[in-house]
């Protein structure tokens, strides 16, 4: 049989990039997230006015 | 650097310098003790009185209902998590509100009365007390809708502005507090007690949940213990659990289970309980317990019949309903 292996790469090289590959994946999807969420961490609340308040809004708060 | 000793609820939080109490907002600053929601309401709306719920006060009337960040309890099955389980640097929109612009604000809207509501207003306690006392000034009904854990002389000097409060019993069992509140019972049932002594007018709700609290023997003595220390003509809504925040693992209440709560509770010597949540339900109207006279028919927060003499008497029998009517 021939050997058709690659024999100038480590055996694992693959593997090494599929790895950085999910890893780079994964924190894109965290950064993304982090900057989605309702309130970033360290952003202050929004103040407005009393009278910007739509105090006839459907909710669905309990209570 | 002095720490402080929040007093407020059973917690007895002691707090470092520069850090805040369990429900996030109660925060030491400079050795003091400071609410840092207070005038920062995050949740403003006009309700139905039904929604609170209330059924027997003022019916039918809208009240201004408010709410801050932040709650001295963290029960798995939050309805208001959004709300509640954050602290008031991390709620995505404030109303700032000083109390006599939330009292002119709910004049100018024609509402009944101001509610202290959404999340626990233990937290907002300040807050609650000076806009209450404008508000009772200013001719408008208080309504506090709590989880009841708060120590007793906090509350009893609450009282004096507050007209009703819809007090939350979550179950009749120590167990399920420390499990799905991280609270105890003992405190709750004091707290209503005090509610009662000091004149304010209450109704309890307890919202029935799928294997965790829906055993109809535990069912007998939380209302056993109502008709005696609170009284049988004390309003009891079980209400219908839908699943959410941290508990999705269990199903909505079956309507039957209200049901049957229900009929456990009137059983038990209670003489106005309601099945809440449930559209159309024929548990959610207010009948005589004389002669079963239909009195209040409703369809969800809607009245559609009301029958009470203008004194609050049953049309047939003239029984007194209690309540605080039109």
């Amino acid at each position: 049989m021939t050997d058709t292996r690659d024999l100038t790469q480590r055996p694992d090289a693959p593997r090494r990039r599929f790895l950085g590959f999910l890893s780079v994946l994964l924190g894109g999807l965290g950064g993304l997230g982090l900057a989605r969420q309702p309130q970033a961490p360290g952003t202050a609340p929004r103040d407005r006015p009393l009278k910007e308040a739509d105090f006839y809004r459907p909710h669905d708060l309990a209570g | 650097m002095s720490a402080v000793a929040c007093e407020l609820c059973p917690r007895a939080c002691v707090i470092p310098e520069g850090a805040a109490g369990d429900c996030r907002v109660r925060v030491n600053i400079g050795g003091k003790l400071r609410a840092t929601t207070y005038g920062r309401p995050s949740a403003i709306h006009i309700d139905p009185m039904e929604k609170k719920p209330l059924y027997h006060f003022h019916p039918g009337t809208q009240v201004f209902s408010l709410g801050t960040a932040g709650c001295n309890l963290h029960c798995l099955n939050c309805q208001n998590w959004q709300l509640s389980q954050r602290g008031g640097d991390e709620i995505e929109e404030v109303y700032p509100a000083e109390p006599a612009e939330v009292v002119a604000a709910a004049q100018g809207e024609r509402c009944r009365g101001v509610a202290y509501t959404y999340s626990d207003p233990v937290v907002f306690y300040e807050y609650v007390e000076d806009t209450a006392t404008l508000a009772r000034a200013a001719g408008l009904a208080n309504v506090f809708v709590t989880a009841a854990y708060i120590n007793r002389e906090p509350l009893r000097r609450l009282c004096r502005v507050l007209d009703a409060a819809h007090g939350d019993l979550k179950a009749f069992d120590d167990g399920f507090y420390r499990r799905v509140s991280g609270a105890t019972l003992r405190p709750v049932l004091d707290a209503l007690v005090t509610f009662r002594e000091e004149g304010v007018w209450i109704e309890i709700i307890n919202l029935v949940i799928p294997t965790l609290n829906d055993d109809l023997a535990m069912i007998r003595r939380m209302a056993r213990w109502i008709v005696a220390e609170l009284g049988a003509d004390t309003p009891l809504h079980f209400s219908r659990f839908q699943p959410q925040y941290r508990m999705r693992n269990l199903p909505p209440t079956p309507v039957e289970t209200l049901r049957r709560a229900r009929a456990e509770a009137l059983d038990a010597g209670l003489r106005y309980v309601y099945v809440g949540n449930v559209q159309g339900d024929v548990g959610s109207s207010t009948y005589c317990p004389r002669d079963g006279t239909l009195l209040i028919g409703r369809s969800g927060f809607t009245i559609t019949d009301y029958k009470l003499t203008a004194e609050g008497r049953c049309p047939t029998c003239n029984d007194k309903i209690p309540g605080v009517w039109l």
